[in-house]
């Protein structure tokens, strides 16, 4: 009883083609790369004819979809894609590149703004080509996205072409194998039946009872049950693809984004990457005695109270300031972000960071206050009136220090402030005052020198004292990453919690083959057989109903 | 047979496409503009009032320089960087001064005091963040086409470090 199969060799357009003939003893036609034959079961791809051992049932002995006796390129790109060992190939040399990745911190965490010359000095010779071969960007590279890409092409094309042709196997699934595909079964059964009728009625009822549907053909008899758990994996798979289609979304702008900014007390800042802006209105620092052992003054808390504003015009205008909408206040503390339009903005850290913003001097004729000069230490305004005084603000050195002689600024922190006042009196003369109000020294450069200069003293100050620090994050894939590893655990549990099997049963004049499969549990598959053929008349042990040992001698 | 070919090559392009949008997105991401391509543009108000856009200046030869008052080597570069603005105006050389967020009252002091007459701009760490400038002084020489022909971060000089040469730098601007 051996196949039709053999290799036949025929000219086609002038070129050689060499082609394996499919077609089954049962008249079936197969396509090229079938195992097993579509109708009957009979092995039909030549190893497997000849030998004897138990059969490969996966995918039902099937032909991979796109398997093709003359591939074109379009075939080839879809073939190398469709081959498991391709996707075991990139996975692992994914899973090797990503624990590289993990070998030193990737340059989004490094706290340099020259990355190439950051990683050499701190970690010398590797650094340097660890930077070079462009693993201190990873997961950010193009490359690992390509290869990710590669793995979500080689997951759809992997599975699309092994479960349609599965699920047209099952679903034209006859009843009548041919008794090799029956004898070559992990689990069998071989015996004689007085009444094959009779006992096929009873046996019918014994595995209905079981759940499972029952196809009569003649005296053979097919038995199915749970065939859904054979979707499993494909759904798991489709679960897996979503998941990485959520994760390269992050390359969508909006999509995903993680920025730190600071923000000192009274200052309002624009949000990096978005349209929203951010007044811190007070920072604090909540200090507490904790149930702490030692009874030490612990941290608690530290807190912005801040302002959200949407900006409604002329955000991006360098010509205007931006117009801004209150949206909402709230205060940000560690784990309690403001949260607004999928963006939250965490509380990360602060610093004690002391700074004047607004400082009002008094200015004294003869000890007698002619009116206080308003000063923003940030962008001063350049001119002021004091009753009948103008005031011109000339020069402004937030940080004073001396160059060669000459004033200049250290920085633009406003830590020693030094003014220049150009004083124009009621009687139209000038003076010039060079003002250092927190070395309460003062100059008058010109003007009138038989007259009483003015004086200028500290009235108040504004300050702001901390700095916050914070973090906006945007994660909008979230979702749908979510909704991806559902799909991917809903795919696990019916492949996993429940089993495809199948009894297939054919009697010839008095000869019963009784044959079962199952994706997985072969224990429970012969014990529930056992207890079938038990109903039926038939006592067998469970265990002897094990085909494990065909073809090995 | 011919439906299952769409089915594939609709795959594949759809496959093609996320991934040349990725990578694509992925290489397009450069944060600061080096030397040989295009400057970016940008538009900056002057201390004069005016209204300054870098793309105004296609055709001429441009020295961007970022700098503050507060940063010796700016202060000390000034000087030179007037005096080839003065040089070189006539062949159409551009000078524009990009202050890093000073308040305008110390600007304004500043270059009264240093007789500076090119125009400065206020930038409020948007064209710094754009350029990529994290060390002062730091100068861009753009040619005529609107191309970045050399960067030189620090202070410059005449003559005597050739790399830091404003003069050298110059030459080759206007040389073309």
């Amino acid at each position: 009883m051996k196949p039709s199969a053999g290799l036949v060799v025929f000219k086609q357009g002038g070129a050689l083609a060499l082609l394996t003939n499919t077609k089954c003893e049962c008249g079936h036609q197969n396509p090229v790369g079938t195992v097993l034959c579509e109708a009957c079961g009979l092995p039909v791809q030549q190893e497997v004819a000849e030998s004897d051992g138990l059969l490969e049932m996966r995918y039902e002995g099937a032909a991979r979809r796109s398997q093709k006796s003359n591939p074109k390129l379009l075939d080839r790109i879809w073939n190398f894609f469709s081959s498991v060992k391709v996707a075991v190939y990139l996975i692992i040399i994914t899973l090797l590149l990503s624990i590289l990745g993990t070998l030193l911190p990737q340059v989004n965490v490094v706290p340099s703004y020259d990355p190439a010359s950051y990683y050499a000095e701190e970690y010398g010779k590797l650094g340097e080509l660890y930077y070079s071969l462009g693993l201190a960007d990873t997961f950010g590279s193009w490359w690992y996205k390509g290869l990710v890409l590669m793995i979500a092409a080689s997951l759809i094309i992997c599975s699309l072409d092994r479960i349609i042709p599965l699920y047209k196997a099952l679903k034209k699934q006859q009843p009548v194998k041919h008794e090799t595909f029956l004898k070559r079964q992990k689990v069998l059964y071989i015996g004689e039946v007085a009444d094959a009728e009779s006992w096929l009625k009873e046996a019918e009822e014994a595995i209905r009872e079981r759940r499972y549907q029952v196809t009569r053909e003649g005296t053979s008899l097919l038995g199915e049950k749970n065939r859904f758990s054979r979707w499993g994996p494909y759904i798991n798979h489709v679960g897996l693809i979503i998941l990485l289609a959520a994760l390269l979304t992050r390359g969508l702008p909006g999509w995903y984004m993680e920025q730190g900014f600071s923000v000192n007390e009274g200052q309002t800042v624009s949000i990096p990457g978005t349209n929203y802006y951010l007044k811190n209105l007070k920072f604090t620092e909540v200090k507490e005695v904790g149930p702490h052992v030692s009874g030490q003054e612990l941290q608690f808390a530290f807190e912005t109270d801040a302002i959200l504003y949407r900006c409604v015009a002329d955000c991006n205008n360098p010509f205007a300031e931006p117009q801004l909408e209150e949206v909402l206040q709230h205060k940000i503390r560690p784990n309690e972000p403001l949260k607004y339009d999928g963006y939250s903005i965490y509380q990360i850290d602060y610093a004690f960071s002391p700074q004047a913003t607004i400082m009002t001097l008094n200015v004294l004729r003869d000890g007698q206050p002619i009116g206080e000069l308003v000063l923003n230490l940030t962008d001063p305004a350049p001119a002021y009136q004091l009753g009948d005084v103008s005031v011109e603000l000339t020069g402004y050195y937030p940080e004073l220090t001396s160059v060669d002689g000459v004033p200049a600024t250290k920085s633009r922190l406003p830590n020693n402030p030094a003014f220049i006042l150009d004083m124009t009196l009621a009687d139209g003369t000038t003076e010039q005052y060079f003002v250092v109000p927190f070395q309460q020294y003062q100059t008058r450069i010109s003007g009138a020198e038989d007259s009483e200069p003015l004086t200028f003293e500290i009235g108040g100050m504004e300050a702001s004292f901390y700095s916050s620090y914070l973090m906006v994050k945007v994660e909008r894939a979230l979702p749908y990453v979510l909704a991806g590893a559902l799909i991917f655990l809903f795919g696990v549990v019916i492949g996993l919690y429940w089993q495809h099997r199948r009894i297939w049963v054919r009697i010839d004049g008095s000869r019963l083959i009784v044959a079962a499969h199952t994706n997985k549990n072969w224990y429970g598959l012969r014990d529930e057989l056992a207890k079938i053929l038990d109903k039926t008349g038939i006592e067998i042990d469970a265990k002897s109903l094990d085909n494990s040992g065909v073809g090995k001698s | 047979m011919a439906r299952n070919k769409w089915v594939q090559l609709t795959i594949l392009a759809v496959i093609i496409a996320a991934g040349a949008f990725t990578i694509g997105a992925n290489l397009s991401k450069t944060p600061a503009p080096k030397v040989g391509e295009t400057a970016p543009n940008f538009s900056l108000y002057g201390l004069d009032g005016a209204a300054y856009e870098l793309n105004d200046f296609i055709g001429h030869p441009v020295v961007l320089n970022f700098w503050g008052s507060f940063c010796e080597p700016c202060v000390r570069e000034m000087p030179l960087l007037q005096k080839k603005y003065e040089k070189y105006r006539d062949q159409g050389l551009v000078v524009l001064g990009v202050n890093l967020d000073e308040s305008t009252v110390t600007i304004n002091n500043f270059i009264r005091g240093m007789n500076i007459t090119f125009p400065i701009l206020l930038d409020k760490n948007v064209v710094r963040k754009q350029y990529g400038v994290y060390n002062y002084p730091t100068t861009f020489f753009i040619d005529e086409k609107g191309v970045i022909r050399q960067e030189i971060v620090g202070e410059m000089n005449e003559g005597s470090l050739p790399s830091h040469d404003i003069e050298k730098a110059i030459k080759r601007l206007l040389s073309g």
